[in-house]
Formats: structure tokens, C-alpha cells, sequence
């Protein structure tokens, strides 16, 4: 197909182009995405639209090497696509309404955060102390925001190996907020003295669980263990189809994670024979070759050993306290209703 | 949407509102069925009296009064979930009748939006109760009352069965007492329930059990539950609230009322049901919580708020007879606890057995999201 493979180049650039813009997340950026791959495509019929918006999604899949979020954003607009109802006069003229939904969706998503916000607003007393983990955009606008009504002060987890951590502290100093970052191995440390956990998401998934970045799950832990509030915000848009029964379920690991290396592998010539029946990808002895003895000597973690570590962990259910979304406050048993209702309904 | 305002109803309605906000204010209606049933009779009152010519005027009014019945006791929150409950009703009565006229005039719009917002819990659609299909003219100029004059006999009869849930709701929570209660289990309560009490009688007609009520102080509200159910016969210990724990080995199961349902699951319930469920919780003993479904109350977060709970009379408490303490010390005598959704494990209602987590949904079924704020 020949127009199909023009718009497979446009996709990916597209989908780059619409992340440029900071307000929109990787679901968002998809849905932008496909929605111009709908008025490209030469689809004739419904069957042929949907099957390469598919196509599409495997290929922005494809590109990044965690798909989570944006998996969310493509499963919810094919979903949309497909149960859309037929009322134009021509084919052409429903793949530019699909387009301008598209379009109209992402336009009102933007003003999900600050509805998020306002809601989160509610269950943050005056002069509370919140922890929260790594950055997330919706966190931010939910601090901010309450910010301005009411005293509060942060903990914020570095959130090693991106130390994305540094980056809340730094926006939120700049706001006046009064903010420490605390070690991801502190927060055991910490909890006591933390009024409850807000944190954002990569998705929310059917069985009420919660995606984030490495370390969510266990804050969740301690925060269940000292009784406090695990707050998550997320929005609709994150919602996602998939119910992973534990972390090694996620569509993010691969036999790389938490793979075990033999001494020998890390003298740069090491054969694959002796190691972990995970451990046969190519791509580690790619790795290995650029990790040299300095930097292991300097007692950080090589590049070489990230790659063995998860980007993003899974948060069972059973742990959240509740989910803030645009769509309401919702308990992780709603997550999973709505899901249901709008995938199989 | 003050536009409307309290003035706009008669006189004789008003004066009922009257009426209920101050004693309301006083106390003199506490409990939150008695105050579901009072606002009941008073929006009934408001509506047959109320003039209008479309909806939005007869929602405006009906909220206008709501409001200032919650803000004469807004800890008694039966009396906003009742004008909610009312406002609901009336809304789908609307819908129905005017099916007939103005057909499919709000066309819900297909966006990614609404896709979403189909995952939202949704009550089934109930078959009209109105067969015939009444004519209605909004906003006619020629005969403003027109549209009233077509619609009240509805409206009424909506009213109506909210009034009926309420008077029913007794008998319907105990409808299946003997599937709770097996013979021969101990039953531990607290504080002096209507709905708890009626339950426990109900299942007294088919088994033979024990009762253990907790006086619980500072009211002692327990010593009216325990005379009450021994009178009917059942076999009743009362203990002091202090023995709660130590008792709890024995207990079967917990049964108690409560007076606010909350959103999340958890509820408000008298003084003393925090320290039963709790004690529950480390026997692995089950929480039952009787309650009818007015007490579902669409607020998620007022456990943050010290001052969301009710506050006694500290005479109870510490009376003036200790004249030499009262100056040194001051005396708080909280009305009820907040017990989280953890501790709870199934509440019985007037329609049906629900785990904590599916509140949220039956109070997304039965009101509107847009009247959570009145």
C-alpha cells in the first residue's frame, strides 16, 4: 500500500512535532498523530482506516522504548474511530470529522490538569506535607495550584537514574514552595512526617493499578504500611486496557531488566554461554563495549547497569487510595468499571 | 442562578422552610431519617405551592430551599442528599414527560469526551411511571402556569416515592435480617441505631442469639438498645465501652448504624464505632453497617476536617459538680467518628448489600453531578 507507507514516515514526525509542545503528553501527541494520519490515509473503507490506524500505532509503538502512555492515547482514539457513527455523506468527509474530534479532544485535554488540580485541591489541608515522586506535569499544576490557597511543603524523591526529581524541586522552589528532595531510599525515612503521597501516572490500568516511574510501587508500599494516603492523579486519557498481574508483565520489560551478568561479561569479551538463559540478547555486549573501568570505579551506576532497571513500575490497586481524574475522584474498583465500560460496552 | 429567588415562592411554603431551618438550627429534628423525612414533607410543600413556567425556574427553586436547609445543619447531611434525591427524581420525570414533546432535543454529540464519559456508572433507565404523555409548553407566553399545572401531578407522585424509600426504610434493611444473623452468634453493637435495632429484631423472629450492646458513653444511648431488645427478647449484655476489645474474641460479628455515608466508603457513625471497628479489624471479626441509602452522601474528603465531626454537650462529660476541674481543663465531646471504608466490610441497605467500594457508584446512580454542590 502505497500511501500507506508515505504516511508511515509523516507519523513519527508528526508525533515528534506534537510532543515539541510541553503541554502536550505522549497519549495526546498520538491522538494528534493519528488524526492526521486519518485525512492522509487512502483508506476507502472503515476496515482499511482502522487497520492501518493500527498499523500506525505499531509503528509509534515501535519508536520509543516505553509505549505505555502512548499505547493509551492510540487504543482510545482507534476505539473511537470504531465505534464512531457513520453520517456523512462521503468517506472523505468522516476522516476530517474523526480529524476535528481528534483535534477538538486534544484542544479541551490540555484543560484536564486544571480540572485535576481543583479536584486534588480538596483533599490537601492547610499546612500538609506531601511527598511526591519523580516530575509529572499534572503534580506540578496540582501543587501550584494549591499553592495559592494553602500552606503546603514538599518532599520530592530524586528518582535516580533521571533525577527528574531535581527538576520538581527546582520548579517548585522557584514558586515559593517550600521543598526538599529526599533520597529514593529515604522514604521509609521520610513517611512519618508526610501527610499523604501524590503522584502522577504513565497509565492507569483495568484492574485499578497504577504505571508510574520506578519507585512508585514501593512508596505505595510504605504508604500503606504507615497508613497514609497514596494519591494518583491521572488523566482520562490514561485510562489503558491491560491488566498486568505483576511488575514482569508490563509491555516495558524485556529480558534485559534485572538480567543477571557473569564477571566474565564485564572483561568486554565475554561469550554468551555461561550466562542466564534471559541473557542472549546482542544488544548487552553492544552495551558492555562502551563501558570502560573508570566509570565503575567512580561508584555510580554504568550505563551499562541502568539497562538492567525499569523505567516505570506497576502499583497494585490494593495500594491506592484514590485516582483524581477530569472525569471525577475515582476508587481503583471505578478505574476499572470505567474501562470496562468504554472498551467492551 | 439565584435569579429565582426564596421570594419568588408563596408565602405559605416559606413559612415551612422557616419552620424547618429553625428548628433544624435548634435541634429539634436531629437524626438524619427524621430530617430526610421533614425536608421531604417541606419540598413537597414547595413544590405544589411553586410557581413556574420551565424547568431550570422549578430546579432553581427547589435548590434555593435546599440550601438553606443545609445551611442551617449542614452536619446533617441527609437533609442535602434528600434535595438531591428530589431534584434527581424530578429531573427524570422531566425527561420522560417531555419525551413526548420535544423530541430528542438534547442529542448527546459524539466526541473522544463523551466516549470517555461513558465508563460512568449509570442507573438503569427506569420505565416511566406516567404512561399517558402529558403536553407541555414551556415558557408559554399566553399561560405562564400552564407548564406547571401539566407537570405537578408527576412531580408529586415522584416526591412521593422518595417519601415512601424514607418510611419504608426500616422494614427494607431488615428484609433479609436472618440471612445476616445465623442462631447462636453473638452480635456486638454500639450506640442506639433505629435501623440496627430494627434489624436485630427482624432476625430475632427466626433465630435465637446474643446480643452485646456497648453502652457507649458519654450518651449512654447504649442502655435504651440494650432495655429495647430485651424487651423483644432477645438474649442482651450490655458492657461498658472499655471491654469492647477484650469482649471482641467472642463477637461474631459487628453490627452498627450510621449517620453519613460517604463518597469513599467510609461513614460517620456515633462516638465508640471507631474503637469497635478497629477491635473488629484485629479479630478479623466482620463490620456490618445497617443504613438506608438517603445516608449516601456525595463528599469524599471530610476526614481531613477536625471540625467535620459533630460536638456534643461536654456536660456529659465533665459536669459542673467538678467545679475545680472545669476551670484547668477543657472538654470535648465529639458526636460521632469517621470509620475509614478498611474497616467496613459490607453495608446492608434499603436496596440491597454493598461492599465499601461500590458507594461511589450508587451515588453516582442516584443524584446528579451537578447538584453535589446545592
Amino acid at each position: 500500500m502505497a500511501s500507506g507507507e508515505s504516511s508511515k514516515f509523516n507519523l513519527h514526525a508528526t508525533y515528534l512535532k506534537n510532543l515539541q509542545n510541553h503541554e502536550i503528553s505522549p497519549p495526546l501527541a498520538a491522538i494528534l498523530s493519528l488524526s492526521e494520519l486519518v485525512v492522509n490515509s487512502g483508506a476507502g473503507t472503515m476496515f482499511e482506516l482502522v487497520k492501518e490506524l493500527h498499523e500506525g500505532a505499531e509503528v509509534l509503538k515501535k519508536s520509543t522504548t516505553n509505549p505505555i502512555s502512548l499505547n493509551a492515547g492510540c487504543e482510545l482514539f482507534i476505539a473511537f474511530v470504531t465505534l464512531f457513527p457513520h453520517e456523512s455523506d462521503s468517506f472523505a468527509e468522516l476522516k476530517s470529522e474523526l480529524m476535528r474530534q481528534g483535534q477538538k479532544y486534544a484542544r479541551e485535554a490540555i484543560s484536564y490538569r486544571d480540572k485535576i488540580a481543583e479536584l486534588t485541591l480538596g483533599f490537601i489541608k492547610d499546612d500538609s506535607v506531601i511527598l511526591t515522586h519523580s516530575y509529572s506535569r499534572v503534580v506540578m499544576k496540582a501543587l501550584l495550584h494549591a499553592h495559592k490557597t494553602k500552606r503546603i511543603s514538599v518532599y520530592v524523591t530524586e528518582a535516580r537514574p533521571r533525577g527528574l526529581g531535581i527538576k520538581t524541586y527546582e520548579e517548585l522552589t522557584a514558586a515559593g514552595i517550600p521543598c526538599t528532595v529526599v533520597l529514593d531510599s529515604a522514604v521509609a525515612y521520610v513517611m512519618d512526617k508526610v501527610d499523604f503521597v501524590l503522584v502522577g501516572s504513565e497509565a492507569v490500568v483495568e484492574s485499578g493499578g497504577l504505571i508510574n516511574a520506578v519507585g512508585s510501587s514501593q512508596i505505595a508500599i510504605i504508604a500503606k504500611a504507615s497508613n497514609k494516603p497514596f494519591y494518583a492523579l491521572a488523566e482520562s486519557y490514561k485510562f489503558h486496557r491491560l491488566f498486568p498481574l505483576s511488575q514482569y508483565d508490563l509491555p516495558t520489560h524485556n529480558p534485559n531488566i534485572l538480567s543477571f551478568r557473569s564477571p566474565q561479561i564485564t572483561a568486554a569479551q565475554g561469550s554468551a554461554s555461561g550466562v542466564s538463559p534471559d541473557n542472549q540478547t546482542p544488544a548487552i555486549n553492544d552495551i558492555s563495549t562502551f563501558m570502560t573501568p573508570a566509570i565503575s570505579s567512580s561508584r555510580t551506576m554504568s550505563a551499562d547497569q541502568i539497562v538492567c532497571n525499569p523505567d516505570v513500575d506497576y502499583t497494585r490497586p490494593n495500594l491506592i487510595s484514590l485516582v483524581f481524574s477530569d472525569v471525577g475522584t475515582l476508587t481503583p474498583e471505578a478505574i476499572s468499571q470505567y474501562l470496562v465500560a468504554m472498551f467492551a460496552g | 442562578m439565584s435569579t429565582v429567588d426564596i421570594a419568588t415562592t408563596p408565602s405559605g411554603s416559606q413559612r415551612s422552610v422557616e419552620t424547618l431551618v429553625s428548628k433544624l438550627r435548634r435541634r429539634q429534628v436531629v437524626g438524619s431519617r427524621d430530617a430526610a423525612l421533614e425536608t421531604v414533607l417541606v419540598l413537597r410543600q414547595v413544590v405544589s405551592k411553586a410557581r413556574f413556567s420551565n424547568i431550570d425556574q422549578l430546579v432553581a427553586i427547589i435548590r434555593s430551599v435546599g440550601r438553606r436547609l443545609v445551611d442551617a445543619q449542614p452536619k446533617e447531611h441527609s437533609v442535602g442528599n434528600t434535595v438531591r434525591k428530589v431534584l434527581h427524581h424530578i429531573r427524570e420525570e422531566y425527561n420522560t414527560a417531555s419525551k413526548g414533546t420535544a423530541a430528542s432535543s438534547s442529542k448527546v454529540t459524539y466526541t473522544i469526551s463523551n466516549f470517555v464519559l461513558q465508563g460512568q456508572p449509570r442507573k438503569q433507565t427506569v420505565a416511566p411511571k406516567s404512561e399517558a404523555i402529558i403536553t407541555l409548553k414551556e415558557n408559554d407566553p399566553d399561560d405562564p402556569d400552564s407548564f406547571s399545572r401539566a407537570l405537578k401531578p408527576v412531580l408529586m407522585e415522584a416526591i412521593q416515592d422518595v417519601l415512601d424509600e424514607l418510611e419504608t426504610v426500616y422494614d427494607n434493611v431488615s428484609k433479609n435480617a436472618k440471612d445476616h444473623i445465623h442462631s447462636d452468634e453473638i452480635i456486638l453493637t454500639i450506640g442506639h441505631s433505629r435501623t440496627v435495632e430494627s434489624f436485630l429484631k427482624q432476625a430475632a423472629h427466626y433465630r435465637s442469639y446474643t446480643v452485646i450492646v456497648a453502652e457507649t458513653g458519654p450518651s449512654y444511648k447504649g442502655h435504651e438498645m440494650a432495655q429495647s431488645l430485651s424487651a423483644a427478647g432477645i438474649s442482651t449484655f450490655l458492657v461498658p465501652d472499655s471491654s469492647i476489645y477484650a469482649i471482641m474474641s467472642r463477637v461474631n460479628k459487628v453490627i452498627i448504624g450510621a449517620h453519613a455515608i460517604l463518597a469513599n466508603g467510609g461513614m460517620f457513625a456515633i462516638t465508640g464505632s471507631l474503637l469497635a471497628a478497629t477491635a473488629a479489624r484485629v479479630h478479623s471479626t466482620p463490620v456490618v453497617v445497617c443504613a438506608g441509602q438517603f445516608k449516601f452522601t456525595p463528599l469524599w474528603n471530610l476526614y481531613h476536617d477536625f471540625g467535620a465531626l459533630d460536638f456534643a454537650d461536654p456536660s456529659s462529660v465533665l459536669g459542673f459538680e467538678e467545679g475545680s476541674l472545669v476551670d484547668n481543663v477543657d472538654v470535648l465531646n465529639p458526636y460521632y467518628d469517621y470509620v475509614g471504608p478498611e474497616l467496613v466490610d459490607v453495608f446492608i441497605t434499603n436496596d440491597g448489600d454493598h461492599p465499601p467500594s461500590s458507594v461511589y457508584r450508587l451515588i453516582k446512580e442516584s443524584y446528579d453531578d451537578d447538584d453535589h454542590e446545592l
